[in-house]
Parts: structure tokens; C-alpha cells; sequence
């Protein structure tokens, strides 16, 4: 056999990204407003459905309604849609019990952008 | 036209005999190369599909099996679009042959499994197969995404697990008449019910596994075939298309769209409509992903019904992944939709080694193939060499 051990550390700058990656490490929602039909989008698109590039970013309110979830040997992840935003998103979720069905974005590791859910405060949770 | 004037499998396995990805390729395409009946020097391209180069540590991997081929002095592409890899060097190798750059092409599709990695550590891998930024750092892996896409597809068409089990029995069966696969099981409902669960609804056995593998076939212009080859099948039509890749950005995350299109570019091309493919190899990456292709490919107007009366069973009305698909012959990711194509091939000519094969081969058969979370699509159709 031919072993050969590689370890790699990348650090991958975010480009236009930047503004949503920020705000997630912050647990702050922020999306793509577009210029052009005013659609928004979390995640966000360098381009709208209507064709338009041209956009500004927007602060939401980090509030979340649960559409699907699914839970395993994978974890606990769901197909959610922020308040504000036109199109839902995948992400995971911490600490929800069954039956909950709103939650809130909470601050991601350091300079990693993970989309984390936990229990809105009038939900409770497990 | 394009012929497919050879076409061959190497075993789809964990290999423990010491050959690697280099191997496998040679393997394929010297089979396949034998029953074009043409000669090495009369390739004038090497197409490759190899979806990762962290599987085989190899980056730019078609310089290297092109030498080990003997094809130095061929030109060469290496194509890759996630699972759908293979079946897209498919439609490179047709559309070169079309524009009149190159009479013969040899398509081959590799990928080890990876099998040395750690599970997490290709899980990692794999989760990159999507947006990396929002989903793959997040940990959200394959399953988790299929499995929320599955779910709507589920309650849209009122189907339970039952439908789920039927899909990973029949495969898994299909897979016991196929020598080269990987995984010809014969399951129980039961044994699936009691099995991990993954990510609801599916269970480790509604899962394809990875593979070790490779896939060859000869494309030739159809006027420049050997005399011997005549009767080679022909490639009537070939269709892809994409769609967003985030699956929250879909209006219908539930729907294989891409795929849907892919099928109506490729039926358009060849002529016929989705009620005229006589059989299917179909992308069944997971359980519900081969209904959900169903329903994207028009296969079938009630996929409870049909799957009930066994319409998609080797003696259906379209049978669907006689090799066993995915989840039975198994799954070397840059090789599966060359697989798709050879075997469909192999089958419409009466050559195919599973028992399984045709008496009397249907005239048209059909290879799908998708990338991510059906976020890239291609399906080819076949015909008899007299269907034209």
C-alpha cells in the first residue's frame, strides 16, 4: 500500500459573501434584497429568479418558522423560512423538542458560517 | 448518429485485492475496447468522469489513464458535475463526435470509495457536493437533504415506507442476478424497518453505498462503425439541465425539476416520448430518489399503483434498474453514469452478463443520472441500431 497523510488548513475568503457570513458568526440574519423586484433571499443569490444582479443587503429579524425537519444518525436539521425572506433555507437545529415549530438564528463558530437554529424563547425547550 | 460500439463494467466492490482506480479504468476499457473491435490507435478522444481528486490523490487524473491507456496523442477531457459525472462525459463524447471532431471516443468513468478515509472524513467530502458555504460546513450531509426533499414527495403522493422498502427489495434483488455488483441482498421489510435510521425517513438500508469502480464505453460515429458492429445500439437523444442549488430556493423542493427538463431535451432530440422507453437505469442515490425520478421523468402518471403491481419489476411494464441501480450494483461516483449507459447498452444489444437480461430487449431504454440534490441532471436515450 502507498500511505501518504495530508492535512490541510484552508482559509477561504468569503468575497461577496461577506455581509451573510459575518452576520451568521454573529447570529445576525443577513440577506439579499433585490433591486430590481424587491424579492429577498437567505440565503442569499448573487442573482434574483427575475434576473436582476443588482441588490442590497438586509438585516432580518433572525426569526424562523420550521417547514420540515429530520433527525438521526445525521443530526437534527430542517428545511426552515427566515421572517422576511422568500425562500427557506437548510440548517441545523439545537436543542428542539417535537411539536416545536418556531426558532431563532444563534451565533455560529468563529469564522465558520453554520446556519443554527435553537427553540424561540416563547417555545421553550427540551 | 453515435453508436455505442462497446461498453463493459469492472465488479462494483469494496476491492480488497490490492488494484486501484488506475486498474479499474485500464480493466474497462480494454473489455470494452474488445468488443468494439476496434484497435487502441483508432481512438481519437479519451473522455474521463472522476468526480473527486481527494479520492484518488490524483489531480488531473485523464493525463495519467490516458497513459496507462496508450492513448497519448488522443485529445482529452475530464468531466465532472458530482454523481451526474459520468453521464455528462457521455454527452461530451456524443457532442464531440457530432461536431465531427473525433470519430471514435473512448468514456470512462472511476472513483474509488475512499474506503481507507475515515467515514467522517468522507461524509465531510461528500457534504461539499453542495454549497459548501451554507450547507457542507454546517455538517447538512446527502441524507439530510434527501430526506427533506423526500418528505413532501412522499405526502403529495400519499406513499409510505412500505414504498420506500419496495424500491431498496427490488434493487437489492435485481443485484443478486448481477455478477459485477455490489450489494445483492435480499432484504425484508422488517430488516429495513429495524435498520439505523439516518435521516427520517431513511434508514441505512434505503442508502446506496460507495463503491469502488469503473465503467467504459466506445462511442462511434455510426458510419464509421466496423462491419462486425453493426448491430451496436445507438444514442438517440441526450438532455441536461440544472436548477438551484440550494434546495430552499426551489419552489417545489419535493420536484426533481432539472431533471424533468433533461428528459423533455432528450425525448425532443430523440423523437419519442416518455411512454416509449421500454426499460430504465435510474439514479437511486436513496430509496425515494428513484420515485421521485419516476415522477421527473414521466415513467409512470401513479407511482404507488404501478410500484404495487410491479410495474417497474423485471417483468413490468418498464422496468427500472435491472443491474440493481445504486443502491444493488452499486456506486463509484465518477463511474455511475457511464454504468447507466453501458449496461443499457449491453442490454438492448442481448449481451448483458445479469440474468436478468431481455429475452427480446425492449427498442428504447433510458439512463438518468443527477448531481447533488438533483441540482444537475442528464439523461441519455438508446435505441436498437434498427430503431432509426
Amino acid at each position: 500500500m502507498i500511505r501518504h497523510d495530508l492535512t490541510l488548513a484552508y482559509e477561504l475568503p468569503p468575497g461577496w459573501l461577506s455581509p451573510w457570513i459575518d452576520g451568521l458568526t454573529k447570529g445576525k440574519a443577513v440577506a439579499r434584497k433585490c433591486a430590481a423586484c424587491g424579492r429577498v433571499s437567505f440565503v442569499p443569490q448573487r442573482v434574483c429568479d427575475c434576473g436582476s444582479d443588482k441588490g442590497t443587503w438586509v438585516e432580518l429579524s433572525g426569526r424562523v418558522k420550521i417547514l420540515r425537519r429530520t433527525s438521526g444518525t445525521e443530526g437534527e436539521h430542517c428545511l426552515a423560512q427566515f421572517e422576511g425572506a422568500d425562500i427557506a433555507c437548510v440548517a441545523r437545529l439545537r436543542n428542539f423538542a417535537p411539536g416545536i415549530t418556531h426558532g431563532h438564528l444563534v451565533p455560529s463558530a468563529k469564522d465558520v458560517p453554520m446556519l443554527i437554529l435553537e427553540p424561540a424563547s416563547d417555545e421553550g425547550s427540551n | 448518429m453515435v453508436s455505442v460500439s462497446g461498453a463493459a463494467l469492472t465488479p462494483f466492490c469494496k476491492s480488497k485485492d490490492g488494484s486501484a482506480f488506475r486498474d479499474w479504468a485500464g480493466s474497462a476499457f480494454k473489455q470494452a475496447l474488445a468488443i468494439s473491435t476496434l484497435d487502441r490507435c483508432d481512438i481519437d478522444m479519451l473522455v474521463l468522469a472522476s468526480e473527486s481528486d481527494f479520492f484518488t490523490l490524483q489531480l488531473n487524473p485523464v493525463s495519467v489513464i490516458a497513459d496507462d491507456l496508450g492513448l497519448a496523442g488522443c485529445s482529452t477531457l475530464r468531466v465532472e458535475g458530482g454523481g451526474a459525472s459520468g453521464q455528462l462525459a457521455v454527452h461530451a463524447g456524443v457532442r464531440a463526435i457530432l461536431s465531427g471532431t473525433a470519430r471514435h471516443v473512448a468514456v470512462i468513468g472511476v472513483d474509488p470509495s475512499a474506503s481507507q478515509l475515515s467515514a467522517s472524513a468522507v461524509k465531510a467530502l461528500y457534504s461539499f457536493s453542495f454549497d459548501a458555504w451554507s450547507e457542507g460546513f454546517a455538517g447538512v450531509s446527502a441524507t439530510t437533504l434527501y430526506a427533506l426533499s423526500v418528505q413532501g414527495f412522499m405526502e403529495r403522493l400519499q406513499l409510505s415506507k412500505s414504498h420506500l422498502a419496495a424500491v431498496t427489495i427490488q434493487n437489492r434483488e435485481n443485484a443478486c442476478a448481477n455478477p459485477n455488483a455490489h450489494l445483492g441482498r435480499r432484504h425484508t421489510v422488517q430488516e429495513i424497518d429495524d435498520c439505523t435510521l439516518i435521516a427520517a425517513p431513511y434508514r441505512r438500508l434505503h442508502c446506496s453505498p460507495l463503491s469502488d469502480g469503473a465503467a467504459a464505453i466506445i462511442l462511434s460515429k455510426s458510419g464509421a462503425l466496423p462491419a462486425t458492429r453493426k448491430t451496436a445500439p445507438v444514442i438517440l437523444g441526450i438532455g441536461a439541465s440544472s436548477d438551484r442549488v440550494h434546495l430552499g430556493a426551489r419552489p417545489e423542493p419535493d420536484r426533481f425539476t432539472a431533471k424533468s427538463t433533461a428528459m423533455k431535451r432528450a425525448c425532443k432530440s430523440a423523437g419519442i416520448e416518455p411512454k416509449d422507453i421500454g426499460f430504465a437505469e435510474v439514479y437511486d442515490a436513496y430509496a425515494g430518489a428513484q420515485l421521485q425520478a419516476i415522477e421527473a421523468l414521466g415513467l409512470s402518471e401513479n407511482i404507488g399503483q404501478d410500484l404495487d403491481a410491479g410495474e417497474f419489476g423485471p417483468t413490468g411494464r418498464c422496468p427500472i434498474n435491472l443491474s440493481g441501480g445504486l443502491m444493488g450494483q452499486g456506486a463509484p461516483a465518477g463511474a455511475i453514469g457511464v454504468a447507466q449507459t453501458a449496461n443499457c447498452a449491453l442490454f438492448l444489444e442481448g449481451r448483458n452478463q445479469s440474468g436478468l437480461q431481455p429475452a427480446n430487449p425492449p427498442r428504447y431504454a433510458l439512463a438518468d443520472t443527477h448531481g447533488g440534490i438533483c441540482t444537475i441532471a442528464a439523461v441519455t436515450v438508446l435505441a436498437q441500431a434498427d430503431a432509426l
